[in-house]
């Protein structure tokens, strides 16, 4: 009887052993990652996804931004561990740059300014960092960190993708700020800093929007027959009223 | 299109001072037809079955639906709602300018 008892206690335990050996208790990353391969985007992906998880469950809970008890901070330092094991790869770019943006979501912007100062100006997680600066630039409605930050990235890194993201997101967040001029100058920078990129695809389309699209200027002609009416529609013929152009498509 | 409601509200409401223009970006003719019907979308519909390679969307650079713009009374951008909710406060002040020249 005693006997069977020590057995079945000693099952337990090396169950639970084998379990804290699969990495059960740990972030993610513990589980995922293998030690010796590089590390995956998929599983940076993976990490983010229930990163993601416990921040909203912590905030349904009623956990407050920018707490020392934040489960960003936790879940940040799991993926900056990808990044410093894999600084110039894809995954590992990517982790760096969901670190920060972890962090600044959740408020804890010192943390994630840190962060940023961090990398070398030539680190890969620059090509995707300016969009995560852009956005806590838009949440805070403070864009000052953003265009110094951006500003000093184009300036400084020797990689031309790095530049022309920089450049793109510092024109963006220009345009926000109401500089149409200077954002359309930083945007053709952008375009010729690394031709054929999404980054240059982009800045071209921002210069277009910013060119005709507007806010003040002539909307562009639109005219056509209805699929529901007989006869020919013109946008000038409606001069006199305010216009809802609505796109849309079947769902 | 869940926005279906909101706009015909609008169109009912504002019939005589301002006008609703819808542009599908569908590929499937067809099914634009179909669904103008079923919903009762009474509003000019234009499509071409292009997506957003047809001029009107590439010209107002479309990647997306819904996508919304109103227009002052001059023909002029006046405001880029962000939903279908946003469009009525930004019709309403787009009425309450007069004509310009």
């Amino acid at each position: 009887m005693n006997g069977r008892l020590i057995v079945r206690a000693l099952s337990m335990l090396l169950f639970v052993l084998a379990l804290a050996g699969l990495g059960y208790g740990r972030p993610a990353l513990a589980q995922t990652a293998q030690p010796a391969a590089s590390p995956a985007v998929a599983d940076v992906r993976q990490i983010v996804t229930e990163a993601r998880k416990e921040i909203e469950s912590y905030t349904t809970a009623g956990g407050a931004a920018g707490a020392a008890g934040h489960p960003a901070i936790k879940w940040h330092a799991a993926l900056w561990e990808v990044h410093e094991r894999s600084p110039q790869s894809e995954a590992g770019a990517m982790a760096a740059a969901e670190a920060i943006r972890l962090l600044s979501r959740a408020g804890l912007w010192d943390r994630a300014h840190e962060r940023v100062e961090s990398l070398g100006f030539d680190d890969a997680a620059w090509e995707r960092v300016p969009a995560a600066i852009y956005e806590e630039g838009v949440a805070r409605k403070d864009l000052a960190y953003t265009v110094e930050k951006l500003s000093q990235a184009a300036a400084s890194t020797t990689s031309a993708p790095i530049r022309a993201a920089a450049l793109l997101v510092l024109g963006r967040a220009q345009r926000r700020l109401g500089d149409n001029t200077a954002a359309t100058r930083t945007l053709e920078a952008a375009r010729s800093a690394a031709p054929g990129t999404p980054s240059a695809a982009q800045a071209e389309g921002l210069i277009y929007e910013i060119a005709y699209l507007s806010i003040g200027l002539p909307a562009p002609a639109i005219s056509g027959k209805p699929r529901n009416g007989r006869h020919v529609v013109d946008l000038a013929a409606f001069r006199g009223k305010p216009i809802v152009l609505v796109f849309w498509a079947s769902t | 299109m869940e926005e279906v409601p909101l706009i015909k509200s609008l169109e009912a409401k504002y019939a005589n001072e301002a006008v609703i223009l819808g542009i599908s970006v569908d590929i499937n003719i067809e099914r634009v037809d179909r669904t103008v019907k079923e919903k009762g979308m009474t509003w000019p519909i234009l499509a071409d079955g292009k997506g957003f390679d047809g001029p009107i969307p590439k010209a107002y650079r479309i990647d997306g639906t819904p996508t919304l713009f109103v227009l002052d009374r001059g023909g002029r951008v006046f405001a880029k709602p962000g939903s279908a909710k946003q469009i009525e406060v930004s019709l309403q002040e787009a009425l309450s300018r007069p004509a310009q020249p």
